[in-house]
């Protein structure tokens, strides 16, 4: 059993598949998130290392702040084995200087930022804004029968 | 994700928003005078904040004062298109 930010990792579970608990994170950020700490895709939670578990939790516990992880020269036709550990200091080009996982946004600052974009809407006065506060769907779904899941979740106050 | 994504929500960073040029922009908003409309896709500039429009919603016009926060939203946003249904009982039965 592990705990990360309140959330109950189970030992049997896959790694991979048991960062899908958190609010925010999807199959593709899981995958990313394991990628960086070195965690094997088999691996379950209770045979990963006390290191990936502190990693883990820093990176989720601030994921703008936690700092990309070094990278390790890529061998060219004159290829001279650096010392280990070295860091490579080619400067990255295009979209690969974007860390995919710097913008990622979990649990609560995620569900705040969402109602932050409703009550945007809301205070316009645009028709998003309108659909949400009477509780039916957004994006042109039909009324005619159900629109079961608006009315589920398109609250004054939306909570999920 | 880059800057210009958010601004062009789902449209290409070099076409820019889509916009229409009202010629009357300037003197509507000295002398406050609202610009009829049928442009529901013209996206809201900053240059348009403090104008008041008057949008087509299919019938007749909706007034529509643009604040700072409708910058890059649409002016059809601001106009409904839809009747609130009501329940009117039936006189023959």
């Amino acid at each position: 059993m592990v705990f990360i930010l309140g959330v109950n990792l189970p030992d049997r579970k896959v790694a991979r598949y048991a960062l899908l608990a958190f609010y925010g994170i999807g199959q593709h950020t899981a995958k990313r998130i394991c990628a960086r700490l070195n965690i094997h895709d088999t691996a379950r939670v209770g045979s990963l290392t006390s290191q990936q578990i502190t990693g883990l939790a820093s990176f989720l516990s601030s994921p703008a702040t936690t700092p990309p992880p070094p990278r390790y020269a890529l061998a060219g036709p004159n290829f001279v084995p650096p010392p280990p550990n070295s860091v490579s200091t080619i400067p990255l080009r295009g979209k690969a200087q974007e860390d995919p996982l710097r913008s990622v946004r979990i649990e609560a600052e995620l569900r705040r930022e969402v109602r932050e974009n409703i009550a945007h809407q809301k205070m316009i006065g645009s028709y998003v804004g309108r659909r949400h506060a009477m509780g039916l769907p957004v994006r042109g779904q039909n009324t005619r029968n159900n629109a079961l899941t608006a009315k589920k979740l398109n609250r004054v106050s939306r909570y999920a | 994700m880059r800057p210009s994504a958010i601004l062009f929500k789902g449209r290409s960073a070099w076409k820019g928003p889509y916009f229409v040029a009202f010629p009357n922009l300037r003197d509507a908003l000295l002398n406050n005078i609202p610009i009829r409309t049928q442009a529901r896709a013209c996206t809201i500039l900053p240059n348009f904040v403090g104008v008041r429009f008057m949008v087509h919603n299919g019938k007749d016009y909706i007034p529509v004062h643009v604040t700072q926060d409708m910058v890059g939203h649409k002016l059809g946003e601001f106009a409904v298109t839809r009747k609130r249904f009501t329940y009117k009982a039936t006189k023959n039965k």
